[in-house]
């Protein structure tokens, strides 16, 4: 062992960083381990995006519509990794010990947060992708070549804002414990109706739209609709240009949250005792 | 003022946990994990805490290495309050549990080392020169490349060694590090930190261990400790020491019979000091701490009365659990975490 | 715990094996699944989930024909979600009972070793998620009743023809979620929602939310294969009565046909199930996977 050089230990920004890429890399390597899972992960999200495109084809539907439904459930591939991978994971982390290892690492819990959170969107994104792509081509969506500059931006802003309430989330569902699995349940299939995941969320109405406004996907999908179809720009909640300011707030709020509240929950966790005990 | 020379200093530590939902009044609503735990270690020592399951020991690892605060009392890490200053101390501590299931099973053992490695803000390349060396010292450096999904127990164990050790930490808290793995592995584990701390002698290794053989072969010092209290810290030479005057005696007998009266028990016969019964197929073991010598002929003469035969007999040296048995008036392995209403009796 | 005392009781029931690991399992699926009884839970699984899911169908539909819900299509589309429901559930029950015994409970190498019929105690563990989804379509069918004038009336349904189509489809159900069941006993933890996401694919080829005629002919042929589609085409005629049979699809089959159908699929289903069951258990057997537990 004394063969070996001194070590050198990274502090500070580096060391964040640092953390960032390892906790990262096991979700990005991990994804490409089980190549059974891009069968479920793609296909048959694929199969239910088209269910909702025949209803709409049922009910004679402006073909906008479909590209609707496309966009909105390549999207809920970013919502189902947010609940299941990062609200729930820290509880899981718990669960299978690693929790404890990360705390007392000396990597901040942000940075791991922050790398849970990259290798998720990598491997989500693969999913969004997959179901954009085969969707769009498979029922001919036709998209508008607008601004493209600012669709990566409205996508960007929505990606930051969404992971960083995943990064909050992360805290507040460790907090509930075993609850944080009918939590991820409950926000499924009424977050896909409040955010307008396959229809515009203006058919919400003015309140409901504006209390969902807190989930960012719901502005996110709202705005690259208005962006990618043009055919009825009346069909957007908010205009573009509000919708990328309310989101840039709700980057600033989550992310300062989620810093917030894994204090809080360290501190009260280091407390209670409640960091490390595993039930069942 | 926390002396320069300690690398854990801490002062009437007290852990209660409050219990979760009672049931019933009579109920108990909080456990006292650890009762007023005053310890000193010294810079390079390998320092043991031996109890059985529930004594408090993994509770005291816990706020050492700043995953649990005490209730009162106040714990340094290497001068570093546990309480106010745990970042600074996470640069220099480790930790390893017997029986850890951390890591993620779909990456390699390589991988998944590497990844604890970054977080200890280790350069990518010496990462992987230090997990290739760790790995060969502990003999499994062809499994490198497993998915430790498929290691064994044992395996897994040493993996998680390497990781513990990988930082080259100040201080290495090892709870129970040998837990379930089978006599060879846990052979290897003790020569591992053996070793390890041959080579790191201004490193600290705080062990906690309910094997009397694993603490007495690998500490320089150790303190015992049941429900929450610490009853004695020495070396194990010194702790065996104390019972050096009395000795001690083991007896297999044939029937003991029922349990009789407490005037008719083996413990009041004068220079009796402990006595501990086991059930064992050739008949019943009694392990015998005795004043002096001549205090046997009055035990067998009462056994001969109680209508018991005996088939062995042997003299011999003191053990830790001989030790332990003196202190504490039992073995030691009974689970012994207890409540609030215990105390108060 | 008393009634299921007095069943099991019952002499003939106790001396019949696969009768006896039935009603067992039945009662333990309850006592581990009727957690719904918290009223958290009950508003999550039972009232939020469904009525979200339904509702997003809805809003689609009201955005496009401006809230035309008198139409009969509308009751189709609302009925067919509010009754899949039960697809949902039972074919992921059998699945997550394996998973559940296997690596939460760890029970499974004890259930493989007591004298008792595991198929029937796997069939027995899928009942208490029959009963907890057939609430949650009970409120979900209400709730459209309710709102959007779905119109049911009480006494026009066919009973008859409801609880009989009802039974067979449930049977033909239970054999999907046993192959499903059998499926997991070879795979790892990750496969729990196998089911769910089959349940999932099926919706498209059923005619659940929008008549098969919308299909591709090519799809449509899928649908004819799967005991699904004749289920919800026959409990949406016994509920709407002459008003459901607006479309095309399987219109040419009387109701008796249709029952004849789902009875040969729910046969086959079952038989098919049985040695699916056998081939898999064989197989995990031969893999050492019984006692598999894949934490990752």
């Amino acid at each position: 062992m004394s063969s070996l050089p001194e070590l050198k230990q990274a502090r500070g920004f580096k060391l964040f960083w640092q953390t960032v890429w390892a906790r990262a890399y096991p979700r990005i390597v991990g994804s490409t381990r089980e190549v059974s899972w891009m069968f479920f992960e793609t296909v048959l999200p694929l199969l239910g995006v088209a269910g909702y495109v025949f209803v709409y084809k049922a009910i004679n539907a402006p073909p906008d519509y479909i590209g609707f439904v496309v966009v909105g459930g390549a999207m809920t591939a970013f919502w189902l990794n947010v609940l299941w991978s990062m609200a729930s994971q820290l509880y899981w982390d718990k669960d299978a010990g690693n929790l404890e290892l990360y705390i007392v690492s000396p990597g901040p819990m942000m940075a791991i947060l922050l790398g849970m959170s990259i290798g998720g969107l990598v491997f989500a994104g693969v999913r969004a992708v997959v179901i954009l792509v085969l969707g769009s081509l498979l029922f001919g969506v036709v998209y508008s070549t607008g601004s493209l500059i600012l669709l990566v931006l409205v996508f960007a802003v929505t990606m930051i804002a969404l992971y960083g309430m995943g990064m909050m989330f992360a805290s507040v569902f460790l907090a509930a414990g075993r609850e944080a699995w009918h939590l991820s349940n409950l926000f499924q299939e009424p977050i896909y109706l409040a955010s307008g995941f396959y229809f515009p969320v203006k058919a919400m109405g003015f309140w409901v739209a504006t209390i969902a406004s807190i989930i960012p996907l719901t502005l996110g999908l709202d705005a690259m609709r208005q962006l990618l179809f043009t055919s009825d720009p009346t069909l957007g909640f908010l205009s573009v240009p509000i919708e990328i300011a309310v989101l840039l707030v709700l980057c600033v709020f989550f992310i300062t949250g989620a810093y917030f509240m894994l204090n809080k929950l360290e501190e009260i966790g280091r407390r209670e005792g409640r960091l490390t005990e595993r039930r069942r | 003022m926390v002396e320069n020379n300690l690398a854990v200093h801490t002062e009437d530590v007290m852990r209660i946990y409050k219990l979760r939902g009672p049931k019933r009044k009579e109920d108990p609503r909080e456990i006292i994990a650890l009762d007023e735990v005053s310890l000193d270690i010294r810079r390079g020592e390998l320092f043991g805490l031996l109890g059985p399951n529930g004594a408090g020991k993994t509770t005291l690892i816990k706020i050492l290495a700043t995953l649990l605060l005490p209730t009162s009392g106040t714990a340094y890490v290497n001068g570093k309050n546990v309480a106010t200053e745990m970042r600074e101390i996470r640069h220099e501590i480790s930790m390893v549990s017997g029986g850890e299931t951390s890591g993620y099973g779909l990456l390699t053992v390589e991988e998944n080392l590497w990844m604890f490695a970054r977080f200890y803000g280790l350069e990518s390349k010496a990462a992987r020169l230090r997990i290739d060396h760790l790995l060969e010292v502990v003999g499994i450096a062809d499994r490198k490349r497993t998915k430790i999904s498929d290691l064994s127990t044992g395996l897994r164990q040493k993996m998680n060694f390497v990781r513990g050790f990988i930082s080259d930490p100040k201080i290495v808290f090892l709870d129970e590090p040998t837990l379930g793995l089978d006599v060879s592995a846990a052979r290897e584990v003790r020569a591992f930190i053996m070793n390890w701390m041959g080579d790191h002698p201004e490193s600290t290794i705080l062990l906690t261990t309910h094997y009397m053989a694993e603490a007495d072969e690998l500490c320089d010092r150790l303190a015992i400790i049941d429900k929450g209290k610490l009853l004695a810290v020495d070396s194990p030479r010194n702790l065996k020491h104390r019972l050096n005057q009395d000795v001690v005696f083991q007896l297999t007998v044939e029937p003991l019979g029922p349990r009789p009266s407490r005037e008719e028990m083996i413990e009041s016969i004068p220079g009796v000091r402990q006595v501990t019964v086991t059930e064992v197929a050739e008949g019943t073991v009694l392990q015998l701490i005795l004043q002096a010598d001549e205090i046997l002929s009055d035990v067998l003469a009462h056994l001969t009365r109680r209508g018991s035969s005996l088939i062995a007999l042997e003299k011999r040296e003191a053990t830790l659990e001989d030790v332990f048995i003196d202190l504490v008036g039992r073995g030691l392995d009974v689970d012994t975490s207890h409540t609030a209403e215990d105390r108060d009796e | 715990m008393l009634l299921v005392n007095r069943i099991l009781d019952i002499s003939f029931i106790r001396r019949n094996h696969a009768m006896r690991s039935f009603i067992t399992a039945a009662w333990l699926g309850w006592q581990i699944e009727s957690n719904w009884a918290d009223p958290f839970l009950f508003a999550v699984y039972s009232i939020a989930r469904p009525i979200a899911s339904v509702m997003i169908l809805v809003v689609m539909y009201s955005v496009i024909t401006d809230s035309a819900t008198e139409e009969p299509i509308f009751a189709y589309i609302y009925l067919g979600n509010a009754l899949y429901i039960l697809v949902g559930m039972i074919i992921t029950g059998v699945s997550w009972a394996v998973i559940d015994d296997r690596e939460h409970y760890r029970t499974n190498k004890q259930l493989h070793t007591i004298p008792m019929s595991h198929f029937m105690y796997l069939m027995g563990r899928g009942v208490a998620r029959l009963i907890i989804g057939t609430i949650s379509v009970l409120i979900t069918i209400g709730f459209g009743m309710l709102f959007f004038k779905i119109p049911i009336t009480f006494q026009l349904v066919d009973w008859p023809l409801l609880l009989v189509s009802t039974g067979l489809g449930i049977l033909a159900l239970a054999g999907l979620g046993m192959i499903m069941g059998s499926l997991t006993m070879m795979l790892a933890r990750h496969f729990w929602s196998i089911g769910e996401a089959v349940a999932g694919a099926l919706y498209l080829f059923t005619g659940a939310i929008f008549p098969l005629d919308v299909l591709p002919s090519w799809i449509r042929w899928v649908g004819y294969g799967i005991p699904v589609t004749y289920w919800l085409e026959v409990a949406r005629r016994a509920l709407l009565g002459p008003d459901a049979i607006g479309f095309p699809t399987l219109a040419r089959f009387s109701n008796l046909e249709i029952i004849w159908i789902l009875g040969g699929f729910s046969v086959v289903l079952l038989v098919l199930s049985y040695f699916f069951y056998r081939w898999s258990l064989h197989t995990a057997k031969e893999k050492g996977l019984i006692d598999l537990e894949s934490s990752y």
